[in-house]
């Protein structure tokens, strides 16, 4: 991108006659913040923060299994993308998900290889608190979620358990259950639609 | 796939799972991070799967369970008291205060069964509970039968009578077990 393209941007995003943030792609937002002077583009690194830090945090609760490692993800991986774009050294702009994806990747290997790091990163960095709790907004609380599972099916409510609690694989499940790992994935896509459509339902109400 | 080309809940949901290769994650990951919506639904899924582990935890379950179910339950600090009956037997039973998961350890022939139903009633035929097309896996000789101590508790100090079917169209006929639980109510322990 050149410096007019940029500048443009950044006034497309910031002047009198700005869209509104949330409406702008990622690639836009990306180029607002690649494009900025220092402390010029804070409400587009937010919004790109708003929305990237969840899928982070998402990334991590897998690969770190560990809310506090997660959470730690957020941090650096988000400092990580925000100072490599304010310093254009982000190829493609458009591509800030792909570059995000990948900086998610190799801070959590990193992260695995040196648990002992992690009470450091704590107390290094100071973000403001991120937009991460819009994950626990959506928290399903029991007095929800109980009449749904109660309401599912004998067989499937064996293996959400299983799978979710007990944390057992298809395979084991299949074994435990007399069937065959593809009729408990298949009977578990079941038993999640009707699980969300309760939970709707109930929300709804 | 959704016909918007989204990842149902259901493929998301198994972004949880041990059941998932890691070009499968990547796929995933690849396109939660390029999709909000997606990332929103992945959210879901997740409070969904916290959910039914924080459940399971509590006891505030009721379902036919394996080994492997009661072992994690007893690696979290559970207390699951336990009741085993043969066919015809008739056992006295209650749940104690401390007491979070009650599980009735059904023992029958279940050969050539591949799936039962089964029925609580009081002996005045009050129906208390009935589920169907639980699943026996080929060898079993006992169902877990898992149930939360609260719901022991609350339920009316009377005999129940649990009635285990081959369920229709499934291999195996009629009734297969029958047992009386003589339900003795809630139990405090007291200092002596």
């Amino acid at each position: 991108m050149t410096h007019c393209t940029a500048a443009a941007t950044v006034a497309r995003v910031t002047g009198p006659d700005a869209a509104p943030l949330h409406t702008l792609t990622d690639g836009a937002l990306a180029h607002a913040v690649a494009g900025a002077r220092a402390g010029e583009a804070t409400a587009a690194e937010s919004e790109l923060y708003r929305r990237f830090a969840p899928r982070v945090r998402l990334y991590g609760l897998r690969h770190l299994r560990d809310r506090g490692a997660a959470d730690d993800l957020v941090q650096q991986v988000m400092l990580v993308v925000l100072e490599r774009l304010r310093a254009g050294e982000v190829r493609d702009p458009d591509q800030i998900a792909s570059f995000v994806l990948g900086t998610s990747r190799m801070v959590a290997v990193g992260l695995r290889r040196t648990e002992a790091r992690r009470e450091g990163i704590r107390g290094r960095f100071e973000l403001r608190e991120p937009a991460v709790v819009a994950i626990d907004e959506l928290a399903v609380d029991g007095a929800r979620l109980g009449p749904c599972l109660a309401a599912a099916k004998e067989r499937e409510r064996a293996i959400l358990l299983l799978t979710f609690y007990a944390e057992k694989g298809a395979g084991e499940i299949a074994a435990a259950l007399g069937m065959t790992p593809g009729a408990v994935r298949v009977s578990r896509h079941r038993a999640l639609a009707s699980m969300r459509e309760c939970l709707e339902t109930r929300r709804s109400a | 796939m959704t016909d918007a080309g989204h990842l149902s809940f259901g493929e998301l949901a198994e972004y949880w799972t041990s059941d998932l290769s890691p070009d499968e994650a990547g796929r995933i990951e690849a396109h939660v991070f390029d999709c909000e919506s997606c990332a929103h639904l992945l959210a879901e899924s997740e409070t969904v799967r916290t959910g039914i582990g924080a459940l399971a935890q509590a006891g505030g379950f009721q379902a036919f369970v394996t080994e492997s179910l009661l072992n994690q339950l007893a690696h979290d600090g559970v207390r699951v008291r336990s009741y085993t009956l043969d066919p015809g037997d008739r056992v006295p039973c209650t749940a104690w205060a401390d007491d979070e998961v009650i599980v009735a350890r059904l023992r029958a022939d279940f050969t050539g069964v591949t799936s039962v139903d089964a029925e609580m009633r009081f002996e005045t035929g009050e129906q208390w509970g009935r589920v169907t097309d639980v699943p026996v896996p080929e060898g079993a000789s006992e169902l877990l039968f898992a149930l939360p101590a609260d719901a022991v508790r609350a339920a009316p100090e009377a005999p129940m009578h649990l009635t285990l079917s081959a369920a229709p169209g499934t291999s195996g006929l009629g009734v297969i077990a029958e047992y009386v639980f003589d339900h003795r109510g809630a139990r405090e322990r007291t200092a002596h």
